[in-house]
């Protein structure tokens, strides 16, 4: 009998313990942000290329957002807008000013129960205008949270 | 004094004789399970999140070994600001428990093991809303239902005891092990059915059977082997009017 009540007990705590503890909430410590992430290059020589000025902006239909005003840059990370297909940006490199499009196609991703779901893309093409953009090409079409290099601007 | 050395060779030739021979055998009864997880629907009265109801059935193979077999039923959601989630499904364990107890102890009413299990769950998960916010401003998304097939390993210490004839209770923590969440790394579920986080490779928790079980067959198992026998237990078909300790000396019996 005494054994029969150790048993119950423990079994109580066990599965009261348990309750408890899926009930408490944790805190998201996770990157949920997968971005872009592009190298500029010297067209010709193919070598890393250090940017004077670099300004890029989203656009959407009713606003212009500013990712990234920088200089002496030579690599940049922007995200790609997670509500369409596409996204577009306005480059100006030293001073010129081009437009880029990223065509992509999203797909949910489970950060962690925490953090929830960010939407990972892959880049399916590329238009660009050549003002100062000699060449944009894909390295690499996964835009997840490994942070990997996915474009080459040649310039 | 030849006689006296005679008389001292054949005493230690009977009692050497004597000790190869001996042996103790305890009756088990071998018995076929079939129960119910009581943990579900209290965690159930805990967090409305989880809805789990497991049944499950045994039959034993020997005095210390158990085949296994459970099906549970599991549907989990969560609604919380940035995503609201729903899984469902069957999951099927099938797999051993051995009993560390010796026949004489636990007589066919008492385990203290572990078990081995192999699962498989077949379940659909949704997340109706997919809240984000990134620098491109907020939205709403949204991932329909999908259907997977996972599996896992579970370990499985536990105790069980026999209240009374024909009832037992018990219960086993389990640590599962996560071999594939069958819907690869992107849309790995908040909650497989059967195996709790899938975003971790192991989860641990606890079960509460309560079970029925009937005697099918008594089996006599030796718990004092000859002295020339390995320390092996060895089993044999046994008549159910010999249970209980038989005495020392028997060994030809069997």
């Amino acid at each position: 009998m005494n054994r029969l009540r150790s048993i119950l007990s423990f079994s109580a705590v066990t599965v009261l313990a348990l309750g408890l503890a899926s009930c408490s909430v944790q805190p998201c410590y996770e990157d949920t942000d997968p971005l872009m992430n592009a190298l500029l290059l010297t067209s010709g020589t193919g070598e890393t290329a250090k940017a004077d000025s670099l300004r890029i902006r989203g656009v959407t239909p009713t606003d212009t957002i500013e990712f990234i005003d920088d200089k002496a840059i030579s690599v940049f990370s922007v995200p790609l807008d997670p509500s369409e297909d596409y996204s577009l940006f306005f480059i100006t490199l030293n001073g010129v000013s081009d437009t880029a499009v990223v065509y992509y196609s999203r797909l949910p991703h489970l950060v962690s129960p925490e953090c929830g779901y960010t939407f990972i893309s892959e880049i399916t093409g590329l238009r660009t205008t050549h003002n100062i953009i000699d060449t944009l090409i894909i390295e690499n079409k996964s835009v997840n949270l490994n942070g990997e290099k996915n474009l080459h601007l040649f310039y | 004094m030849a006689k006296r050395t005679c008389i001292f060779f054949i005493s230690l030739f009977l009692l050497a004789g004597s000790r190869a021979v001996s042996q103790d055998t305890v009756t088990v009864p071998l018995h076929i399970r079939t129960g119910f997880d009581l943990s579900g629907p209290v965690l159930n009265m805990i967090s409305s999140n989880l809805v789990s109801y497991g049944i499950m059935a045994s039959v034993d193979l020997n005095s210390s070994l158990t085949v296994t077999a459970g099906l549970r039923y599991s549907s989990f959601q969560s609604s919380q600001f940035i995503y609201d989630f729903r899984s469902r499904g069957t999951s099927i364990v099938a797999g051993t428990d051995y009993n560390f107890l010796k026949a004489n102890v636990s007589r066919g009413k008492y385990y203290a093991g572990i078990g081995l299990r192999y699962g498989l769950s077949f379940y659909n998960e949704e997340a109706s809303v997919i809240r984000y916010t990134n620098e491109w401003g907020s939205g709403e998304a949204s991932m329909p239902l999908i259907r997977h097939t996972g599996h896992f390993l579970e370990i499985t210490p536990g105790v069980r005891t026999e209240i009374f004839p024909g009832m037992t209770i018990g219960w086993n923590l389990y640590m599962r092990m996560l071999i594939s969440a069958g819907a690869g790394k992107d849309l790995k579920p908040v909650w497989m059915p059967g195996y709790g986080a899938a975003s971790s490779g192991m989860t641990t928790g606890a079960e509460y059977y309560v079970s029925f079980s009937i005697p099918y067959r008594k089996i006599k198992v030796i718990i004092k082997p000859k002295a020339d026998q390995p320390e092996d237990e060895e089993e044999t078909e046994g008549t159910p009017e010999n249970t209980g300790t038989s005495s020392s000396g028997t060994g030809n019996r069997l």
